[in-house]
C-alpha cells in the first residue's frame, strides 16, 4: 500500500489530519527521543534563539527489518521555519531542515560524512492534528534512507494549559534503503502536560506488527 | 479657610491617586495561532520576563492572553504587541480592564 493510499484512508477516519515542531519557542530548548518499532531511534536536543531557527544535535540509529545491517548517525542540524499561519484556534506551519554529522555501520568502512535533509508542513487545532513529515539520510558510497511519516491526530477534548491533553494518533510510515518493506501503521496515545518547570508530552503505541512505537519530548 | 480646602483637595487627589495605583489593570490581547500547550509556555514565559508584569494567564481554548500588571507599572500596546509577534503569533486586539487576573480567568471559563 502505497504511503499516499495510506494517509488517504486516515483521512477519512478522521476529521482533519497532525505534531513534534523541531522549534518549539523563542528561547525553548527541545528535548526529544524516539524509539521506533526497532527500525528506528533518535535522540535530539534543539535550542532555539527565536521561534524561527533552532540549532541542535541528535544521534541516530537505524536498523533495518531482518536486522541484518544498522547505520549510526550523530549529526548537527539547523531546522527553520520557512512559513506560519496564524488562525483563530489554529496553526499552519513549514519547516525544512538540515545537517552533516558522522556516519559508521555495516557495510561500509569507518566512519562516513552524512548529510541530512528534511521537511515538515502540520496543522493543528485543539482537537485535531495533522502533520507530514520527511527525513533523508545520506553518505555517498554508503548509504541513502528516506523516513516518510504522516500523522493524524485528535483530541477527545479541547485541552486548555494547565489540563492534561490527551491525543489519540494513527501514524504512517514508509521507509527507504533496504529498511522497510510497505508502509508501517501505527495507533499512538499522546499524554501532554504543561508545568511551572516547562512542558512535556509522552506517546506510545503499536504497530501493525505489534511493536513498540514510542516517543517523548520535553520543552523548558 | 482657603489654606484648609486646599489640604483637603491635595489630600483626596494622592489619596485617588493611591487607590488609582492600587487598581488592579489588566491587559487582555486576543491571539490568532494559539492552540498548543508550547504556544502557551513560550508566551508565558516571555510575557513573565517584562518588569512591570504580575502574572500571565494563557487560555487556549477562548484564544486569550491576559496580563496583570505590577500596582502602579504600565505595560505599553506596542510592546505587548512586539512581544507576542517576536514569539510568533499574530495579535488581533488589545483592551485594558480593572479586573483582577481571577475575575477574567472565571469570565472566560464561563464564557460559551
Amino acid at each position: 500500500m502505497s504511503l499516499i493510499r495510506c494517509f488517504g484512508v486516515l483521512a477519512c477516519l478522521l476529521p482533519a489530519a497532525a505534531f513534534a515542531k523541531p522549534i518549539a519557542y523563542q528561547g525553548g530548548t527541545a528535548v526529544m527521543g524516539e524509539y521506533g518499532a526497532g527500525n528506528m531511534q533518535e535522540f535530539q536536543v534543539f535550542y532555539a534563539p527565536s521561534y524561527r531557527w533552532s540549532l541542535g544535535a541528535a544521534h541516530l540509529r537505524l536498523d533495518d527489518e531482518d536486522q541484518t545491517f544498522s547505520r549510526d548517525i550523530s549529526y548537527v542540524r539547523g531546522n527553520l521555519l520557512l512559513k506560519r499561519w496564524n488562525l483563530p484556534r489554529a496553526q499552519a506551519n513549514v519547516f525544512a531542515w538540515g545537517g552533516v554529522g558522522s556516519a559508521s555501520g555495516d557495510g561500509f568502512e569507518g566512519h562516513k560524512a552524512a548529510w541530512n535533509a528534511g521537511g515538515q508542513a502540520d496543522y493543528e487545532t485543539l482537537r485535531v492534528y495533522a502533520s507530514a513529515r520527511t527525513d533523508w539520510q545520506y553518505a555517498q558510497d554508503a548509504f541513502s534512507h528516506r523516513i516518510d511519516t504522516v500523522q493524524l491526530g485528535w483530541a477527545p477534548y479541547a485541552h486548555d494549559w494547565d489540563r492534561l491533553a490527551t491525543w489519540f494518533v494513527l501514524q504512517g510510515r514508509t521507509y527507504t534503503g533496504g529498511l522497510y518493506e510497505d508502509v508501517e501503521p501505527a495507533a499512538l496515545v499522546r499524554l501532554f502536560r504543561n508545568g511551572s518547570w516547562g512542558a512535556a508530552w509522552v506517546d506510545a503505541g503499536v504497530t501493525a506488527d505489534g511493536k513498540l512505537q514510542t516517543m517523548f519530548m520535553l520543552n523548558f | 479657610m482657603i489654606r484648609s480646602l486646599t489640604a483637603a483637595l491635595l489630600a483626596a487627589l494622592l489619596s485617588f491617586t493611591a487607590l488609582a495605583q492600587d487598581a488592579p489593570h489588566t491587559i487582555e490581547m486576543r491571539v490568532d495561532g494559539l492552540v498548543c500547550a508550547f504556544c502557551a509556555q513560550g508566551i508565558s514565559k516571555k510575557l513573565g520576563k517584562l518588569d512591570a508584569t504580575q502574572e500571565v494567564l494563557v487560555n487556549l481554548e477562548k484564544g486569550m492572553v491576559a496580563v496583570a500588571l505590577k500596582p502602579g507599572q504600565m505595560l505599553s500596546d506596542a510592546t505587548l504587541r512586539e512581544v507576542l509577534t517576536d514569539a510568533g503569533y499574530t495579535v488581533q486586539g488589545i483592551e485594558h480592564s480593572a479586573e483582577t487576573l481571577d475575575q477574567v480567568r472565571s469570565r472566560l471559563k464561563a464564557a460559551p
